[in-house]
């Protein structure tokens, strides 16, 4: 029953990452489903890290003790200023293991 | 093919430096995963499943958000029907990945395609959805989703056999590298008003759906937020 359990869920999260790589799907992703689609990465991946950084032990957190917001705020000047994702991603987060 | 060399060692060279190029990329996230995947093992073991078993859920499954919270619905005795719904609902976002990486993998092998199917998670997509279809490279997204995966793999490891010892997720900060580096992924790529946009509507209603403990806040907020930017966009006349 367990192994039923495992593999159906696999089988779920497969299909859901797998559906649209598949060229026989029978649907073609016209120029507007493609321009909309344009957005999904900004959409989802600023989806994910906003509430890390704003949503902090329960409530939201603007203040200047965020440790979170204040690296954050760094991270961003970085990566409009040098466009470099590694090292943005280190520098930022050097920033925020001296702050916190 | 401008990039294309005469003498096949080095293709071979090149595949492996986009692999390790891939694997860096990710690093941070790769590490940012480790105490997830401690807690992900540890629930398994947790719900009842054997040390295998356990370490099969991290082997097959491989989704963080699905298998804690599925974990936590076996334990707690939940029907295979809620189970699998809740699944769906929390991998529907994926769908969307999916969608949106279609024209950069579709036309690869079947083999490449079902390996980058299989590894497609948020992180493989963040560190190769900016990327344009010139621009996509399988060596480099396997390298990236590869390494990913190992680390998930050992870090279930280690909760399988830790046990109990569940890990405060939140002691060590390491989500943190999570948000750095999306936003050193994400604000690059705005260079558009409509895009702008978009990563604002995404941050308010993120973290509002987020406050108010709604579920689904990812997906919910990511289509809204893609949709005011298309119609921004479209109004705007703006060029794609």
């Amino acid at each position: 029953m367990i192994w039923t359990t495992l593999i159906l869920m696999a089988a779920i999260v497969f299909i859901s990452r797998y559906l649209f790589l598949e060229p026989r799907l029978p649907i073609r992703l016209g120029p507007r489903v493609l321009h909309f689609l344009h957005y999904t990465g900004p959409a989802a991946l600023t989806a994910i890290w906003a509430p890390i950084v704003f949503h902090r032990e329960g409530s939201l957190d603007l203040g200047l003790d965020n440790p979170y917001l204040i690296a954050a705020v760094f991270a961003a000047l970085l990566a409009i200023t040098t466009r470099n994702v590694l090292l943005t991603t280190l520098l930022s987060m050097a920033l925020f293991f001296i702050i916190r | 093919m401008s990039d294309r060399t005469p003498n096949p060692p080095s293709s071979q060279s090149r595949r492996l430096y986009q692999m390790t190029r891939g694997a860096l990329i990710i690093l941070p996230l790769s590490i940012a995963v480790v105490p997830w995947g401690i807690l992900a093992g540890s629930l398994a073991v947790e719900a009842g499943l054997f040390d295998f078993q356990a370490q099969a859920v991290s082997a097959l499954v491989f989704a963080g958000s699905v298998q804690l919270v599925g974990m936590g619905l076996i334990k707690a005795g939940a029907t295979l029907s809620t189970l699998l719904l809740t699944t769906l609902f929390l991998t529907s976002r994926h769908l969307l990945y999916s969608a949106t990486m279609r024209t950069r993998i579709s036309h690869l092998p079947l083999h490449q395609r079902l390996l980058l199917g299989f590894l497609l998670t948020d992180e493989l997509f963040a560190v190769s959805s900016h990327q344009t279809r010139k621009e996509f490279d399988f060596w480099y997204a396997f390298g990236a989703g590869f390494s990913f995966y190992l680390v998930w793999q050992l870090a279930s490891l280690s909760g399988i056999v830790l046990g109990q010892s569940i890990p405060d997720l939140d002691q060590y900060g390491l989500d943190f590298a999570v948000a750095a580096t999306f936003i050193a992924i994400v604000l690059p790529s705005v260079k558009k008003l409509s895009v702008l946009v978009t990563v604002i509507i995404a941050l308010l209603l993120s973290v509002l759906f987020s406050v108010q403990g709604i579920e689904g806040g990812i997906i919910l907020s990511s289509l809204i937020a893609m949709t005011i930017g298309y119609a921004i966009s479209i109004v705007r006349k703006e060029p794609l």
